[in-house]
């Protein structure tokens, strides 16, 4: 029971995939547009900020899954 | 099995002592440090705003060049009608940074317990939705829901209790995240190898996080206020 309890969690950490994949290129474009246009930068910080944070939700939530997981299912 | 133990011990929200009324009322630690930051920020506050000058001397131009930040900050995004409500949004950064700073000394931060990250979170969607019929009126928030089109009003109420709960579960889930890892990392190497991962975890995500707390706030207020 623990090991499936355990796995349970894992598969739920893995929503980390698409939060990283997604900042990834979010960063990636941010980085190339700011080398393009310098002067745009602020701008361009804030949505990448946004992005990030949206982003970085779906992370968040599957590890808040995995705890409540671990926590709950004993 | 003796590190899992010790840290569903330090995960559990502690009642700091109770309150001898109405059969005892427990007050949770996140409270108490709650207040020593209250503390703090009214004293210093307090300390700083004695004799303003018009030529700022050192400190002066300190405390003058936090506040202009912060109000640049929040123009840039509400625009001019929306400087009322800067005062409550500059106050919740504040709050927030210096809650999640608090684990640099070896305090609990408040906002891991999760009472705390809702209750701002419930705050903050009754601010926006205030913000959005002190601008448009009783009729046109009502109308609000339906736009752009009548085929959309499910989803819109449907975010009046998304948004609230995804500020609260991402500030509460970044900061758990972190504090969990810390806490890992100090019962494996208690010593030098957690400076500069407590640099990352305490610094700059509790800040990150303070930061995009009051940005989303301030960005869905303006959307509301359009």
């Amino acid at each position: 029971m623990t090991a499936l309890i355990a796995i349970g969690a894992g598969i739920a950490v893995m929503t980390g995939i698409g939060a990283g994949i997604g900042i990834g290129i979010a960063t990636s474009k941010a980085t190339e547009s700011i080398a393009r246009q310098p002067e745009a930068s602020a701008n361009i910080n804030k949505a990448l900020l946004l992005g990030c944070a949206l982003a970085e939700a779906t992370a968040i939530y599957g590890f808040v899954i995995g705890l409540l997981i671990i926590l709950f299912l004993k | 099995m003796d590190i899992a133990g010790k840290l569903m011990e330090e995960l559990e929200s502690k009642t700091s002592f109770t309150i001898p009324l109405f059969g005892g009322i427990p007050v949770s630690s996140s409270v108490t440090v709650t207040w020593g930051i209250m503390l703090i920020l009214m004293i210093l506050t307090l300390i700083f705003v004695r004799n303003l000058k018009m030529v700022p001397d050192k400190p002066q131009i300190v405390l003058e060049t936090i506040v202009g930040f912060i109000y640049n900050f929040f123009t840039d995004i509400l625009g001019e009608h929306g400087k009322r409500y800067i005062p409550y949004l500059g106050t919740v950064l504040i709050y927030l940074a210096c809650s999640n700073l608090t684990g640099l000394f070896g305090i609990t931060p408040p906002t891991k317990d999760l009472n705390v990250t809702a209750a701002l979170a419930i705050m903050s969607i009754i601010l926006i939705e205030y913000s959005g019929i002190h601008s448009k009126g009783g009729k046109g928030y009502f109308k609000s829901f339906a736009e752009p089109m009548v085929l959309m009003t499910p989803i819109n109420i449907l975010e009046l209790f998304i948004r609230p709960l995804s500020l609260c579960m991402r500030l509460f889930g970044n900061i758990l995240g972190g504090f969990v890892v810390m806490e890992l990392l100090k019962l494996i190497v208690p010593a030098v190898i957690p400076v500069p991962f407590s640099f990352y975890f305490d610094i700059f995500d509790g800040l990150i996080q303070a930061y995009v707390f009051v940005f989303l706030t301030s960005l869905f207020m303006q959307e509301k206020m359009e």
